[in-house]
């Protein structure tokens, strides 16, 4: 076994290649911010900008095909470029986009080839941002319940209906949805995943009203917002994987929402709250010493390590095509229950200081009371933590002679 | 990167798991658990032919002088059993301990027939108040003529019954200095008493005025006995976890096959959501308890400092085995608490490794300690 990557020559070469690259192309100011909903305007069209410049070289998405305008390389590459960027502070891409992790990958499996040649190479080259319309009124957990409709007109579908949860601040150019295509059908055997233009006329942006946006950390979005689509006229060109079979692209993207992709990076959060406690007194002593604030640090420390060993065992599965059943939303489920309770952990170390952004009280610049919130809002996001627990059980084939199959990846 | 076991390695599983399915049956592990009926020899010395007790003893010595990864796959699937000892008491711990801290002459004397489970040696380290530290070791040797007399009481000492010597950790009244003695277990003088009721294989041994010199003193002085013993622990633990994972991964299988062909209410007692949580916890302990477990391992195998790795794997693993079992009763009900189904062998044995080698809250702070809070 080998637990972490190892470089060959040609690899540190990479990384010199991206380094020296990355110190002349990262625009100044690109902070994170500790509630990605501070971001302004500026710093979102700075980050779009590198994005730009990253799809250029094809290290935007650098794993997905040349062809279709990503970078061809290896996961070796990709491992080299992530740590590249996450040593910078940033992460790859460096802004909320669901076009080319989730949306795209979809599109790469059931897209034709005239599809995926129009929709990839400006996903892949970072020229657009895309956002996902799942959750709806009516249809979270249950997301095979969708109302929204698309009804055939000639070359073309009428979309109406209405999204919930979606996106970002500062708008996008694509979203994809899933939407009801007949309504005569059987449940799952009636949906079509369309891939839309952000600007055609009917559809409305408006944004919701949240203790905070949750979602990964250091992916959150900020903002989320309803989306209204009123007689929206999508060509049959933007349904992708064909008409009444939505459900199938679904399983690819709800695949790897639910962590099937895995991860090799690190807890920002964890990173800070360690630092904050090593440099900062109480009782002039630094907190760290505190016997208290030591067990509640251990006990933070172990849960993430057990997330990040377990999400570094997802990473290798999917990037050494070992086949995975329950691993992803496995994964999903103790990154979310474990992180609401780190942020209780950080609660009792911190006491109050964790709760406020106050720029003299606030613990870590605000991080931690970042987290104090998301931590029960970012549990559910991407499947609850209990609908986590029914598909685990369900490939796992508790109760059941046959187990289900994971979504298909490409 | 890559997270899978190597051709001989699995070669190895296979091998492993076969043999305990052959020789170690639930039949055969209940009649060794019974303290009633006579324990079977045959499956013990099934096992010291194969080998595989030499596995981390080098080959200068008489072992396998196999990876830590190897030790891991080869104590899991024991662990599945679970296999009684004495095995990873005397062919890891204490073969490690004389290893990092013997003399060249101790070395040759004891590993080559450790590795061929001749010599069954024990390391009896604590006492009543159950501690793992230095401090903790209160048995006397006292200098008396050319040699010196141990006197004290070691308790909670894991297959102890089942040792031919004793690793004994005991304080210089001389120097304070804490190291470790070579002892035969029938030295006149050494009274065992295996610990009745939910205990697994520990022991209370009583040590008067046994005699022994500086050659069966580990490195032939007391001063760094105890550093090597810790050392030693240090890497018998991380194996020590894998066979905790064993256990965990059979009473999962258990608890799965369990969900579905047992009924309940007409259907799959798996079917209902609140028995899912309890195999889906279970998992969850298991997948922790593994990974921690194999990383470990992995750093003991590349050289690498490994103590945070360490400990973690003890917390970790010590509560994953002892709630796998928890949950696992939870899925089986009433069933799980009758001994012939198998069950309980792991509930007792998880109750006993939760502190063998330290607790989870002594290995917490050790980690604490080690990240330099």
């Amino acid at each position: 076994m080998d637990f972490e990557p190892q470089y060959t020559p040609e690899q540190e070469e990479f990384r010199q290649e991206v380094k020296a690259w990355m110190k002349d192309n990262i625009p100044s100011g690109i902070v994170h911010p500790a509630d990605p909903i501070d971001l302004t305007e500026e710093q979102y069209q700075k980050r779009r900008e590198f994005g730009r410049r990253l799809g250029e070289k094809g290290w935007l998405w650098s794993t997905a095909e040349t062809k279709y305008g990503g970078g061809g390389l290896d996961v070796d590459h990709a491992i080299v470029l992530e740590e590249e960027a996450e040593s910078a502070g940033l992460t790859i891409p460096p802004f909320y986009d669901s076009g080319g992790r989730l949306g795209g990958a979809s599109i790469v499996v059931w897209g034709t080839q005239e599809q995926k040649e129009y929709f990839l190479p400006p996903i892949f080259k970072g020229l657009v941002r895309t956002w996902q319309l799942l959750s709806e009124p009516e249809a979270g957990s249950d997301l095979a319940n969708v109302k929204s409709t698309a009804v055939k007109d000639g070359d073309d579908y009428i979309i109406n209906g209405q999204k919930v949860f979606v996106g970002s601040s500062l708008g996008c150019d694509y979203m994809w949805t899933l939407t009801v295509t007949d309504t005569e059908a059987k449940r799952h055997e009636n949906l079509g995943w369309f891939m839309i233009p952000s600007d055609l006329p009917g559809i409305t942006v408006q944004p919701m009203d949240l203790l905070i946006s949750g979602g990964e950390s250091g992916a959150g979005s900020g903002v989320k917002n309803t989306v209204f689509f009123d007689n929206v006229r999508v060509p049959s060109f933007n349904l992708i994987g064909g008409h009444n079979q939505g459900w199938k692209v679904a399983t690819t993207h709800l695949e790897l929402e639910h962590g099937t992709g895995g991860r090799i990076s690190r807890n920002v959060v964890v990173d800070k709250l360690f630092e904050y406690c090593r440099e900062n007194n109480r009782r002039d002593e630094p907190i760290t010493k505190d016997p208290d604030a030591r067990e509640k640090l251990v006990d933070v420390y172990i849960e993430q390590e057990i997330v990040r060993l377990l999400q570094l065992r997802n990473y290798w599965m999917r990037h050494s095509g070992v086949t995975t059943t329950y691993e992803g939303p496995q994964a999903s489920y103790l990154r979310k229950t474990l992180g609401l309770k780190m942020s209780r952990h950080i609660l009792d170390i911190l006491g109050p200081a964790a709760l406020t952004f106050d720029p003299e009280l606030g613990a870590s610049e605000g991080h931690m009371e970042a987290h104090s919130r998301a931590g029960i809002i970012a549990i559910h996001p991407g499947g609850t933590t209990d609908i986590q627990k029914v598909i685990m059980s369900r490939r796992i084939g508790i109760g059941r002679d046959v187990r289900e199959k994971a979504g298909a990846l490409a | 990167m890559d997270l899978s076991l190597t051709p001989e390695q699995e070669m190895l599983k296979t091998a492993v798991r076969r043999f305990v399915q052959q020789e170690y049956p639930k039949e055969t592990l209940l009649q060794i658990a019974s303290p009633t009926e006579p324990t079977p020899e045959g499956p013990w010395q099934q096992l010291t032919q194969t080998g595989w007790l030499g596995i981390l003893i080098p080959t200068q010595y008489g072992g396998e002088g196999g990876s830590f990864t190897d030790a891991g796959v080869l104590f899991e699937e024991l662990g599945r059993g679970p296999v009684p000892g004495p095995h990873i008491s005397s062919a890891v711990l204490a073969a490690l301990t004389i290893l990092e801290g013997g003399t060249e002459d101790q070395k040759k004397e004891w590993l080559p027939r450790m590795a061929t489970g001749e010599v069954r040696m024990v390391a009896a380290i604590t006492e009543a108040d159950h501690g793992w530290q230095e401090g903790d070791v209160r048995l006397t040797a006292k200098v008396n003529g050319d040699g010196f007399s141990l006197n004290g009481k070691k308790a909670y000492v894991y297959d102890g019954e089942s040792a031919t010597h004793l690793l004994c950790a005991a304080r210089s009244e001389e120097s304070n200095d804490v190291g470790l003695v070579i002892i035969p277990a029938d030295s006149s003088g050494i009274g065992t008493r295996i610990l009745p009721g939910f205990a697994w294989n520990l022991s209370e041994i009583a040590i008067e005025n046994v005699s022994a010199d500086s050659t069966q003193v580990l490195g032939g002085k007391f001063a760094g006995g105890w550093d090597a013993l810790e050392r030693a622990e240090a890497k018998t633990i991380p194996v020590l976890c894998a066979y905790q994972v064993g256990g965990s991964q059979a009473i999962y299988e258990l608890s799965v096959d369990y969900s579905r062909t047992r009924h309940q209410f007409g259907t799959p007692i798996g079917r209902f959501q609140r028995v899912q949580d309890q195999v889906i916890n279970l998992l969850n302990a298991l997948d922790a308890a593994r990974w921690t477990a194999y990383e470990a391992l992995w750093k003991l195998d590349i050289g690498r400092d490994a103590a945070d790795s360490v400990h973690l794997a003890k917390a970790v693993g010590s509560e994953g085995y002892y709630e796998a079992c928890n949950y696992a009763h939870e899925v089986h009900a009433g069933v799980g608490s009758m001994t012939e189904y198998g069950l309980t062998l792991h509930t007792t044995a998880s109750r006993t490794l939760y502190h063998y080698l330290g607790d989870p809250k002594f290995h917490r702070r050790r980690l604490a300690d080690a990240l330099g809070l």
